[in-house]
């Protein structure tokens, strides 16, 4: 009994090297495959580090001057000159400036009505009007409290001035200085690229691993290899290994480019962020092997797997903030691994934190990762059987 | 003259038999007909309720060392808009401590003497902390303290009158989606992402399964020819792809009230212009890539992300550097999002629309004969 142990352990090892190189085999024998495995996720990441910046600028705005007073020009200069409104044409009138709204030439009109600068000077109030594009919220938003505080701030000079001339006191004022931390640009690629990283994996390890399954099982050779006295636990660790190594080499990928193409910092320790991708890979290739399990064909498995891809980078925090989403929602993506890695991958990054400040996401990656690959594996083996 | 009617009639039935062929395996594998149909569904409402970039109740860590009835009041403008709620204890250390563990996004600091300076009427100043890890939240915690600064300044100087309402008033007018609700703005992107998934990938799928298993050399032995094998092989698939957009613009209607302002008939035609290009992108790729894996993943870095990034649907074009820019002009998702927006929130029609209707058409056809001929070279 005692001496069979040791045998049987090293039978296993063997037999699981012989899966493991013949997965390499086959995997490094189709180009095709490792430049989509490799290059495919380098390729995505630099064209979606520069297409993905949530910061809104140079929206398309039209001025409608009814004035054309030089006092009403040097307003519209210097609304525009903050950079977020970007000058696209000026309209005779409001009405030709909104048609241009909806044709699509404009996203922003800038009215200022006829007489502004009369009335400034004869002490009544004037009216500025924007007419705004809601099409896109998050922009019509930004460009219109841009307008609102420039001319907020003027109107605040102005009433300022016209105290200090009638002699009276100047009202006192609030001055709320901001300071950013970790991010001081505010650029969006920094805080994009680790997001990018936990999604690229995703799609990288659980739909191939999930369609790699299901080819073997439609061509049959899955059953061929059940008949061999490989364990299915072992011939499952096997071809799982070189998608570890493929992820690893992603991830190492992705932070490289992230840090040359768009100065991510790299402020954390490697090896918390390595630790933190094993375990959430545990996850990702856990979720292929259990969609491959319930599904028969290739095309099942992709659907399958997008069906829990898609979902899963929604609600993970990496492309909207979970604070902005309703309750119910937020609870969901607790049980999300996805959310998990992204909090760390951005922490280590971006704020330099170590096991310390994030062995709760390292634990919730283990505790999900255990339970999907152990609910897989037994699914799988009662499918083989 | 009939002899030509009775050739076109004779194609007509074949394209249709291989069709039939086609339905029947799907209807075969139902789980791929309702995974193709739930999926739309599910996505929807997930974007429709969770994406949204605008936070309300941002947490915010107050870290009051001034104790005056001054610096409480712009402790309490600041919590009043329910733009921020208060996070926790008001002491200076532990308002540090909430915001260095995130659980504050931004940290208000009235330091001593700032009540004072107030009265004095010269420039009272506080600081705030901005946790800028998330840009699009910290640009949104700017902009929300700067507005609370100025309205507080405006309410002081009306309370003491020093002053009278401000001259330049600014009067917002938003169009087509007045409360910015993030579905409407959603919604046509979706249904473009969820087609291009379909559309491309489904027939990348099913075609590159039959060079895998060499059924498609059978159909070639069969009097079939290769141009009806090939129509055959995609209308079942424009079908199901109509089906998704009728169904996304449904349940936009129905659970977000998404407004369908145009005819619903431009929509169609602009889905099914788009859906061609689709069907062509994905034969293209089942033919080059040959294997379901590749065909896959060749497909997602093709349509999949583009779809969603460079199309404008999350996503601004005008944002983007130049040379993506220019890559998005030949990505068609970009126009059916810009047409179905006109469409459907702006109640645009054809005059609106026509320049997005050729780019999808001269995608469309430029795809499928690339594809054509790479398929007869194939084969040959």
């Amino acid at each position: 009994m005692s001496r069979a142990a040791p045998v049987r352990r090293r039978r296993a090892l063997v037999q699981y090297a012989a899966v493991v190189r013949k997965e390499v085999l086959q995997t490094i024998r189709d180009r095709r495959i490792m430049f989509m495995l490799v290059m495919a996720p380098f390729i995505q990441t630099v064209v979606l580090g520069f297409a993905v910046d949530f910061d809104v600028d140079r929206v398309p705005t039209v001025v409608a001057d009814g004035d054309r007073s030089p006092l009403s020009r040097e307003h519209v200069r210097r609304v525009l000159a903050d950079g977020t409104l970007r000058f696209a044409g000026t309209a005779p009138s409001a009405e030709v400036g909104v048609a241009g709204l909806d044709a699509g030439e404009a996203a922003a009109v800038l009215v200022i009505p006829p007489r502004f600068a009369a009335d400034l000077a004869a002490g009544r109030p004037a009216e500025v009007q924007v007419v705004l594009d809601g099409t896109d919220p998050n922009r019509s938003n930004v460009a219109g409290a841009a307008v609102a505080r420039y001319f907020g701030e003027e109107g605040r000079r102005a009433a300022e001035s016209a105290a200090r001339a009638a002699g009276l006191a100047v009202p006192a004022r609030i001055e709320v200085t901001p300071r950013v931390f970790f991010n001081p640009s505010l650029k969006t690629a920094p805080y994009v690229i680790p997001g990018i990283a936990a999604m690229l994996l995703v799609v990288v390890t659980t739909i191939v691993t999930a369609m790699g399954l299901s080819r073997e099982r439609e061509q049959g050779t899955l059953e061929q290899v059940a008949v061999t006295p490989i364990p299915p636990a072992w011939l499952l660790a096997g071809k799982m290994t070189p998608f570890v190594f493929i992820g690893f080499f992603d991830v190492l990928l992705l932070i490289a480019s992230g840090v040359w193409v768009f100065d991510v910092p790299l402020r954390g320790n490697l090896g918390v962020l390595a630790l933190g991708t094993l375990v959430y890979l545990l996850s990702t290739l856990g979720v292929g092997l259990l969609v491959s399990s319930i599904s028969t064909t290739q095309q099942q498995s992709f659907l399958g797997g997008l069906l829990f891809t898609l979902p899963a980078v929604m609600l993970s925090g990496i492309m909207t903030p979970i604070d902005a989403m309703p309750p119910w929602m937020q609870a969901i993506t607790l049980l999300n691994p996805l959310r998990y890695y992204q909090e760390l991958a951005r922490a280590n990054l971006m704020k330099g934190a170590g096991l310390a400040d994030v062995w709760p996401q390292l634990l919730a990656l283990l505790a999900f990762g255990v339970a999907i690959f152990g609910l897989a594996t037994v699914r799988f083996r009662k499918r083989l059987k | 003259m009939s002899a030509a009617a009775g050739r076109l009639r004779r194609f007509a039935v074949r394209v249709g038999a291989m069709a039939w062929k086609e339905i029947l395996h799907v209807r075969r594998d139902p789980r791929t007909l309702v995974l193709a149909l739930i999926m739309p569904v599910v996505m929807l409402l997930l974007f429709g309720y969770g994406v949204s970039f605008d936070l309300e109740r941002i947490p915010l860590a107050i870290s009051d060392q001034d104790h005056t009835e001054a610096s409480r009041r712009l402790a309490r403008a600041y919590v009043a808009a329910n733009e921020f709620a208060p996070a926790g204890g008001a002491g200076a250390e532990e308002a540090l401590t909430l915001f260095r563990r995130r659980e504050a996004r931004a940290m208000l600091v009235l330091p001593r003497g700032y009540g004072q300076e107030l009265a004095r009427g010269g420039p009272a100043r506080a600081q705030l902390l901005v946790d800028g890890a998330d840009p699009v939240t910290a640009t949104q915690i700017l902009s929300k303290s700067d507005a609370i600064a100025l309205g507080e300044t405006r309410r002081m100087a009306e309370a003491s009158g020093a002053a009278v309402a401000p001259p330049i008033q600014v009067k917002l007018w938003i169009r087509y989606n007045p409360e910015a609700r993030s579905a409407v703005f959603i919604v046509p992107g979706m249904a473009a992402y969820l087609m291009a998934i379909v559309a491309v990938l489904l027939t990348a799928l099913t075609i590159a399964g039959e060079w895998e298993r060499g059924s498609m050399e059978q159909l070639f032995a069969s009097p079939v020819g290769r141009l009806e094998i090939v129509l055959g092989k995609l209308l079942p698939y424009l079908g199901l792809g109509l089906l998704q957009l009728l169904l996304v613009l449904a349940v936009g209607a129905g659970a977000f009230d998404v407004p369908i302002r145009g005819s619903i008939w431009l929509v169609v035609l602009a889905g099914l212009l788009f859906l061609a290009g689709m069907l062509g992108q994905g034969l293209f790729i089942s033919v080059v890539a040959r294997s379901q894996l590749v065909a896959t993943q060749a497909g997602t870095l093709s349509s999949l992300l583009p779809s969603m990034l460079l199309s404008g649907m999350l996503v601004p074009i005008e944002n983007m550097p130049l040379p993506l820019r220019l890559l998005s002009r030949i990505i068609p998702a970009r126009y059916l999002v810009d047409a179905l927006r006109q469409v459907l929130l702006k109640g645009n029609g054809i005059e609106g629309i026509w320049k997005d209707l050729l780019w999808m058409l001269g995608f469309a056809v430029v795809v499928l004969g690339l594809a054509t001929v790479r398929f007869k070279r194939r084969v040959a």
